[in-house]
This record gives C-alpha cells, structure tokens and sequence, in this order.
C-alpha cells in the first residue's frame, strides 16, 4: 500500500471545474469508506459511532477535519493511505453539506497542507495480525 | 497499516511489569521464568488460599477473561455471579457454524447455514506455544487442540499492485524465499570477496561469514553463484524408474524486486507468529463452552448490564434480562471483563479520571469472511495444506486455507481478513457483496474458486453489537497515561481483558488480565 501521489492543480480554476464530479464522488466515497459506521444518512448509531449530520465538528474549521480523516480519532481508522488527498476533499465536502449541513467545501490543497503538516508516516508493508 | 499487536515486550517492558505488581502470586509464577527467557510471563493461575471469607464478586461478560475469573473465583470459594449480554458464551472467541445468527449495527441479519461439522474461526483463531495460559485451560478442562498451520511454504503469493512479470499472478512462497535468499548472499559475498568488509572485519571472521552466506543462500561452492536450489521446488516433481526431478530455474531477480513479493517473508517470523501454533479441535467456542460447562448456573445469559454503582462496601449492577425485567446483582466486587468500547457507553459509577481513560484506547476495525467450498480443491489441485495465500489488496490481506478437515470433502476458507480503512469500507457493503469482493479476488488465485464458492458468513467485528471492535489498540502515550489507572481497581471494580495487557487481541491477554485482577481482589480480601 502506498500513498498515491498528489496532483495540486490551482484552486479557483480546479474547483469550478470539478464541482458536480467532486459532489458525486465524495457521496460514493462517502457509503463506501464512511457509511458502514457513521450510517448512510450521517445519523451515526448513538453510544457507538458519531453522527455527522448536524455536527458541529464536522461544519467547524476545515483543517481540523481533513486531519480526522487523515489520521483517524478514537475507533475511526486513518485514511491517509488509502485515500488521496482529492478524494479526502471531496467526501469532507460531501459530508459538510450532506443533510441539512451547510459547511462550505474543503479543497484538495487544505488536504494536503494537513498532511505535509503531519508529517504522516507511509502506511508499513501488509501484516498479518491475531 | 500499522501490526496490531504490541508485541514484541522488551527487556525493559518487561521488567517495568515486574515493579509494577511486584508482590503477587502471579508474579512468582513469572519470576520463576525470568532466566529462562520470556516463555512463561504466567505459566498458571495465581492460588488463591487462605479461603473467600464469604465474598461475593460480580462479573461482567462471558468472554475468556470473564469466564477465567468466574472459574477461579468460583473454584476459590467465592460466591460468584456471571452476568453475559448474549444468549451464548465466548465473546469474540466465537466460531460461526449452522444455525448462528448475527447481526451488525446497521446492517442485515445473517443466518449461517454452514453444512453440519464446518465452520469459520469469526475472532481468534491460533494459539502459539507460549501462550501458556490458554494452553494451561485446553489441557486442564480438556479441550483438544491440533496444529495450525501458520507458515506454508507452498502457498501462493499474489501482489497484483507490484510490477514485472511475477506481479499479478499466484507465485510459490518457496520460490522467492529461495531466490531472494540466494540473490542477497550471493551480492553480499561478492562484496566481501571484492574486499569491501576488509577495513571492518577481521580475516577469519570474513571466512566464516563467507560460509555462512554460501551456506544461507544455496550458492556454489567456488565462485558463490546462486543458481537455484531445490528447495525452491522442482520444475518437475522426482518419480519412480527413470524419472528423476528436473530443477527449475530461479527467477531473475530484478523480477522478484518489482514484484515486491518479498514483502511477505517476515509476515509470520515475529514471536508471537512463529510455530508452534494450535487451534482447538472444534472450533475457538470450545474453550468457552468447557469453562461454561463447569461454571452452570453462574452465568446468567441475556442479561444486559444498564448501570454500574458503588458505595465503600458494596457494588450493585442494573441489568436487563432477555424478557425485558429489569433486576440488579450485589457483591462485595465487581470485575468488568467488558471491552472498553463497550464498557465505555455504561453508566458507570467511577471516577472523572477512571472514565476519561476508558476512552483513552482505540480498537480496531477488522472484517473476516468465512466461505464454504463444496471440495477442497487447494489441497487437492495445489498442494496446500494450510496457511495463508498473501495478497497485497488491503481489501482481502490474507486468504487462509482451513487447518482441520484435511483431505476431507468440504472445507471453510478464510476469504479475506483486513483491517483499519479498508475494513471500514468492506463493512459498508452487503454480505452479498462482500462475499463476491472475496470470491473475485480468490479466483485469481485458484481458478476452481468461485465454482466451489456455496456458502459464507462475514463479519465486520467494529459493528457487532457487545464488541465494537476487534482488539484495543493502545498508543504509547495512552500505555503511559489511561493504561496503568485501568489496571488498578476504582473502589470495588476492577477490569479486565485483552486490553489491559501486552497481548492485546489474544485471548492470552483477556486470561493473564484475568489472573492478575483476581490476584489482587484475593489479596485484598485476605489482606
């Protein structure tokens, strides 16, 4: 498993014209990377998984949540080695305006900024484990 | 992906341990093993004489760790109540065979329908030597066990994301284990010989290393070329009469580079892989089954625990049983052999610091599928007999062939066992699904797969309700600060499990866990 490398193309330009791809690929990105535990509606499932819809944390500072899906929090797994940083920005975006939230986008450069920022550490060779 | 375990314990951890709990009967049971290594941090578990003066102990969850608690405390003399939220026993220690149901936190019920005999391992599934614990009950509740065949080298290694012309494709373990041995020799030894360790190593230390390596990597007597060995299996295999076996050729090793195939070879050498290795005759329910069979009425099964309350003499526990009633269970103590994912969502009478470490841990996210094959085509077609097809789609890790059932007629095989990330994204899928993610990467392994592909069973452990998650994984700074405060009672609960050891994600951990809790409630109660 290696971290894909990523392209940084400039902003304003990139963002219009990915806007309706990113919206939908951050919603597949979303049920297939997000949905298994956060639920398909965001609602999360109280005492084990967090909800998302109507989440403070979710619609707070962009940087603070690219950094929960590059590095994982509590029983979330990182993502940084399997996402890239285009596919981060787009399901947080997803995420942020999915129902009824109303963040605005988080770009593929923040993703990035946040992992240069982490310094994180690429994923280590499949294991076998218990 | 980060390995799970924690393992290996220093030198250092391990003495840190000792000052720890220094004093206990648990500790002179390790103490005694102290010069012989590591084998035995506890070889058995603590006596607990001089009586139970008419005590009574609680305990929560029917796992290995709840289960070796209520077995000793009961055995001691302690009058001992075992409050399980399932209608069975066991825990993660669960084996899914015809007729279990399982259903996940948002997803679909599933009924196993596994032919009668056959099942899958869902939790742990091997035991090495050294867990002598485990070894310790199998033996003494008479639980067989058989061998677990963690290391087959004649196992296939697919990497589809490597490049060259091995990447894509099922490679013999043994081939590359030979040749990347003997490549690596055979440079080295050229080094040597072209005098690159004459400044640092003394002549005859070099002659030694020298016979070592031609030794190490199968090369030839003279010139120490790597051409191949037998070992590395034959093109054609030797027979009868006139039919001696013809060698094969190695792989040029720029190709094994690329085809990064040698990423597997340490994936079954760390301490707590290597053989030795058993499984109970049975299934991994075996164990808890016997402790249930000795322990009868203790356990109370379908009892959920609501709350958990203390004054300075009493513990009580609010539950509600199957049918709805609520009731509640006083004792002198309480021992919460509870996951601390699960442990965590109980109203729980403790301190602000006692409850704040509880969320101090992660635990891992782990899917596993289990799917029966109408014939055993790996041992019939393949030569394989056990261990583990590596594969290097974080989506399927390992497929692992059955290690019971040899030569038999059917067989359950380990589809697919990740973690992390892409166990997330495999739980967000239907069974149906994710038996066919596991089933199209099978067949590019063995081409009879999904034709033999009749029934599975997954499971997606960080979604089943009473685990939420497969193991707890610790950070240091967690080890440093959450870790020691868990270990040590608040008031009259103590906790135990996996998670409060150095074992975590073996039931080695839950036993040992176990022993050292009650140790200290027997010391306190004698004291």
């Amino acid at each position: 498993m290696t971290i894909r490398t990523t392209l940084i193309i400039g902003g304003v330009a990139a963002s219009l014209l990915a806007g309706p791809a990113l919206a939908q690929d951050g919603a597949a990105l979303f049920s297939q990377s997000c949905a298994a535990c956060h639920q398909p509606q965001g609602q999360g499932i109280p005492g084990a998984f967090p909800a998302l819809a109507g989440d403070a944390f979710v619609q707070g500072p962009p940087q603070q949540v690219a950094h929960v899906i590059l590095n994982g929090r509590g029983g979330m797994p990182k993502f940084s080695g399997d996402l890239t940083d285009e596919q981060i920005a787009a399901v947080a975006t997803y995420v942020r305006g999915a129902w009824g939230n109303k963040a605005g986008p988080i770009t593929a450069a923040a993703v990035t900024a946040e992992r240069n920022a982490g310094a994180l550490p690429p994923p280590t060779d499949g294991q076998q484990a218990h | 992906m980060t390995q799970p375990s924690a393992f290996p314990p220093t030198r250092r951890m391990f003495l840190e341990h000792l000052a720890g709990v220094g004093g206990t009967p648990l500790l002179l049971a390790g103490m005694s093993a102290l010069g012989f290594g590591i084998e035995a941090r506890a070889a058995a578990p603590p006596p607990l004489t001089g009586g139970a003066k008419g005590k009574s102990v609680v305990i929560l969850g029917a796992g290995v760790a709840g289960l070796t608690s209520a077995y000793e405390l009961s055995k001691a003399g302690y009058h001992v109540t075992l409050l399980e939220a399932r209608d069975r026993v066991g825990g993660r220690s669960y084996s899914a065979r015809k007729g279990v149901r399982q259903k996940e936190l948002g997803g679909e019920e599933q009924v196993c329908d596994f032919d009668d005999g056959y099942y899958i391992n869902c939790g742990p599934w091997r035991i090495p030597y050294w867990h002598r614990g485990y070894l310790h009950y199998a033996r003494t509740l008479g639980v067989g066990v058989e061998l677990f065949n963690n290391d087959n080298d004649h196992s296939y290694i697919q990497f589809d994301k490597g490049s060259g012309p091995l990447a894509g494709k099922p490679i013999r373990k043994q081939e590359v284990a030979a040749d990347v041995r003997g490549y690596a020799a055979e440079i080295l030894a050229k080094q040597i010989n072209q005098g690159a360790l004459d400044e640092t190593m003394s002549k005859g230390d070099r002659e030694l290393f020298l016979s070592y390596l031609r030794n190490e990597g199968y090369l030839t007597g003279k010139d120490f070329k790597y051409i191949g060995t037998e070992g590395r299996g034959p093109e054609i295999n030797p027979g009868a009469g006139l039919n001696p076996p013809v060698d094969s050729k190695p792989h040029p090793l720029s190709d094994l580079l690329q085809s990064r195939t040698w990423a597997t070879l340490q994936s079954v050498a760390g301490y707590d892989q290597q053989r030795t290795m058993f499984e109970p005759i049975g299934g991994m329910d075996q164990l808890p089954f016997a402790f249930a069979r000795h322990l009868g009425p203790i356990i109370r099964k379908g009892h959920v625990v609501e709350k958990i309350s203390q004054t300075p003499d009493k513990v009580t526990v609010a539950y509600k049983d199957a049918k709805g009633q609520h009731g509640t269970v006083v004792a002198d103590y309480c021992i919460a052999a509870i996951p601390l994912s699960v442990l965590k969502t109980i109203d729980m009478q403790v301190s602000p610091a006692f409850k704040q470490a509880m969320s101090g841990v992660s635990y891992a996210l782990v899917g596993k599928i289990g799917i029966q094959m109408k014939r055993r085509f790996w041992e019939e077609d393949h030569a394989i007999y056990g261990g583990h097809v590596y594969y290097d789609d974080p989506m399927i890790g390992s497929i692992s062939l059955p290690s019971t059932g040899w030569l038999g007629k059917k067989g359950v095989v380990l589809g697919y066992y990740q973690f992390g990330s892409p166990a997330a994204q495999v739980s967000a899928k239907s069974h149906k699904d994710r038996l066919a993610l596991a089933v199209a990467a099978g067949q590019k392994v063995f081409p009879q797969y999904a034709e033999n592909a009749e029934k599975s069973f997954s499971i997606a452990w960080h979604r089943v309700p009473f685990n939420m998650g497969g193991w707890a994984e610790w950070s240091d700074e967690g080890r440093k600060t959450a870790y020691p405060l868990l270990n040590e009672p608040d008031g009259r609960i103590y906790l135990a499990g996996e998670h409060l050891s150095y074992l975590t994600g073996w039931q080695e951990g839950g036993i040992e866990s176990a022993w050292q809790q009650i140790g200290k409630i027997h010391k306190r109660v004698n004291a």
